[in-house]
């Protein structure tokens, strides 16, 4: 077996947009079960995830998920890789919850009956059955975003991402949603602002400015990066906003 | 292609939304129904093609039965009454509004107010003019005395719309698919 | 979303929307080729008939629908009282009134979904031009996904208005409104790529 053929791998991957470079020759292999990302705002982040869902072409360089191009094969992706985005009015498709978590089993190739069913059964053991007819707009913020979770989690990708996923959540709802994750057989890959949440993760990568300057075990990166976050927060003025 | 769709169901939605909201007026007291002016938007941003299919998908949501016309109209009824040559004549003045975009190369704004007064307010008349005579069963003649009361607010609409397209020109150029 | 399907059920609920709509069509088709005011009056009460099969509040939202209608009816009925042709503006009234409260029927007793499903099959002659009926039925449910979140948005757009401004937004909404739908556009169609594309 290659390299290339399990797990999430990025060769000297470039990304501009607007005319600006995002990402600069990024490669990493990643085949650990549980990976963090951090950076501050602006970093990359996001952008390296859109790159790995294939939901862009990377300028130079390859992308390869478990050896598919993400980019050009979707069908093949759909069960390689899920993606939760960062806010769940951009990932919802649909009037009502029902068709929302139907809609990714049919593009998988189930029909369009046998969809309804297996996603009525996820709400069932969720002790959410009540959800099916609702209209996702009568959903809170908290609700949509698990809903969207569940919506990505019933196609089974082998490989989920998650961008910010417990931002603007309150306590309960934050602690339901860690645990979910937490209990989830995937490889997941989680960008967050929190570094305490990536406590137990296998690896974590810290984004800067389009390139990652660290990358290794929970326990070294993410002192380095709480230090580097809080000498930057003592002092009075963001002098990068300006550049 | 996911594009194209998306940008046709949101800009029906759009349509939906202008004609929904009540606080578009002008100057205090004086509401205009913005409907009309989703119709020239669809045209000035999305062109031709793209703009017609998102107003024709309108259409066909209100024939199913949601009330989405300006006034809480809508269902098949409406297809039935006196304004029906508006509604036909909807997606053929965002067609036109798109094709007249597509080719001029006058600048954005008064391209855009050009071309709507000719699609919006032009072609639209022709077509809803000629449903009140059908349905009323009047002159083109007669018919056309009471479709100019809307004339005023039409002309205003097209300028609005002019304005809209040039900000959003200015703000994001590579978002007028219809000038791409 | 609200829709006016009528939450009164009737017989008429029961029938196929493809049936309820081809015989609509005959039925227009013909109140627009009879002109005998007679005929034309048997046809309004045939129609008030049905309408009043479904009881007496399907009756009121029948005749709420038909309001918008009122303009019409004074100005043709003006006019005819002008020009003495009361036999021609009997015609052109009872047929207007007719024609849209059938229409309206159908309307009241069809759910959204049936007929989106009639229109999609409908639409199947134009698959030759790239319109899969898969397509057609997401962008539907595009639209009324997304109708609520614009709303709602606009609302939030005039509210961010008005906290820094004394007077309200008006047509100022406008172009972030119209930004809004164009951003939107660009992260659904991500969305759907994230899912398995359109096709
Ligand atoms: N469509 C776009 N066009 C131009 N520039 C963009 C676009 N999207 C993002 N950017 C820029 O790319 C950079 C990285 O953005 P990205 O969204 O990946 O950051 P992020 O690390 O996810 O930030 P956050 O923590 O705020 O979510 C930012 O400087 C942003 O301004
Ligand atoms: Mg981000």
């Amino acid at each position: 077996m290659t390299r290339t053929e399990t797990g999430v791998f990025l060769d000297a991957v470039s990304l501009s947009l607007g005319g600006r470079k995002i990402l600069d020759r990024i490669s990493l292999h990643l085949t650990e079960r549980r990976i963090g990302i951090l950076g501050r705002n602006g970093s990359g982040k996001t952008s390296l995830l859109r790159l790995i869902a294939g939901l862009v072409a990377p300028e130079t360089g390859t992308v390869r998920i478990d050896g598919i191009d993400p980019f050009a094969d979707r069908k093949a992706m759909l069960s390689a890789l899920g993606i939760l985005f960062q806010n769940p009015d951009h990932q919802i498709l649909f009037p009502t919850v029902e068709e929302e978590l139907a809609f990714g089993l049919i593009q998988q190739g189930q029909s369009p009956a046998q969809a309804l069913e297996t996603a009525l059964t996820a709400l069932r053991k969720d002790g959410r059955a009540h959800w099916a007819k609702a209209p996702v707009t009568t959903l809170s913020q908290g609700q949509r975003h698990y809903l969207c979770l569940l919506a990505v989690l019933l196609m089974e990708p082998r490989t989920v991402l998650l961008d910010e996923p417990l931002a603007g959540l309150d306590l309960p709802t934050q602690a339901r949603l860690a645990r979910r994750f937490a209990g989830l057989s995937q490889r997941v890959v989680t960008i967050t602002h929190d570094p305490a949440s990536l406590a137990g993760a296998d690896r974590v990568l810290w984004l800067e400015a389009g390139q990652i300057v660290a990358d290794g075990p929970a326990a070294t990166v993410i002192p380095a990066f709480t230090a580097e976050m809080d000498r930057i927060g003592e002092r009075d003025a963001d002098a990068d906003l300006a550049g | 292609m996911e594009r194209n769709l998306t940008h046709i169901a949101l800009f029906a939605a759009l349509i939906a939304v202008l004609g929904l909201v009540p606080q578009i007026s002008l100057a205090s007291g004086v509401p205009i129904t913005a409907q009309s002016l989703g119709i020239m938007l669809c045209g000035t941003v999305l062109g031709a093609r793209r703009g017609a299919l998102a107003v024709l998908l309108f259409l066909a949501l209100v024939a199913a039965g949601l009330p989405l016309l300006s006034g809480g109209r809508g269902g098949l009824g409406v297809f039935a009454g006196p304004s029906v040559g508006y509604l036909i004549g909807f997606p053929v003045a965002a067609f036109v509004i798109g094709w007249l975009m597509e080719r001029t190369t006058l600048p954005v704004g008064t391209a855009a107010t050009a071309a709507s007064v000719i699609g919006g307010i032009g072609v639209l008349y022709v077509f809803g003019i000629s449903g009140l005579a059908v349905m009323l069963d009047k002159t083109v003649t007669e018919a056309a005395y009471l479709g100019m009361a809307y004339l005023p607010g039409d002309i205003l609409k097209a300028v609005l719309a002019g304005l809209v397209t040039q900000s959003l020109a200015r703000m994001r150029p590579a978002s007028l698919l219809s000038r791409g | 979303m609200l829709t006016l399907t009528s939450p009164v059920e009737i017989w008429a609920h029961r029938w196929p929307a493809g049936r309820k709509l081809a015989l609509l069509a005959l039925a227009t088709t013909g109140l627009f080729l009879l002109s005998s005011p007679l005929l034309l009056c048997l046809a309004f009460l045939a129609t008030l008939g049905l309408i009043l099969t479904g009881g007496a509040a399907f009756l009121e939202t029948s005749l709420r629908l038909l309001r918008p209608l009122w303009p019409f009816l004074l100005i043709v009925a003006l006019w005819h009282l002008w020009t003495g042709d009361l036999a021609g503006g009997t015609v052109v009234m009872l047929r207007m009134v007719t024609a849209v409260a059938l229409a309206n029927f159908v309307t009241m007793t069809t759910r959204l979904s049936d007929m989106i499903l009639v229109f999609q099959w409908l639409a199947r002659p134009l698959q030759v031009f790239g319109l899969s009926s898969r397509r057609l039925a997401l962008a539907f449910a595009l639209v009324i996904r997304f109708i609520p979140v614009m709303l709602d948005r606009v609302g939030k757009i005039s509210e961010s208005w008005r906290a820094r401004s004394p007077g309200n937004a008006r047509w100022r909404v406008l172009v972030p409104a119209t930004l809004a739908a164009l951003d939107d556009a660009d992260r659904v169609a991500e969305a759907l790529r994230a899912r398995g594309g359109a096709d």
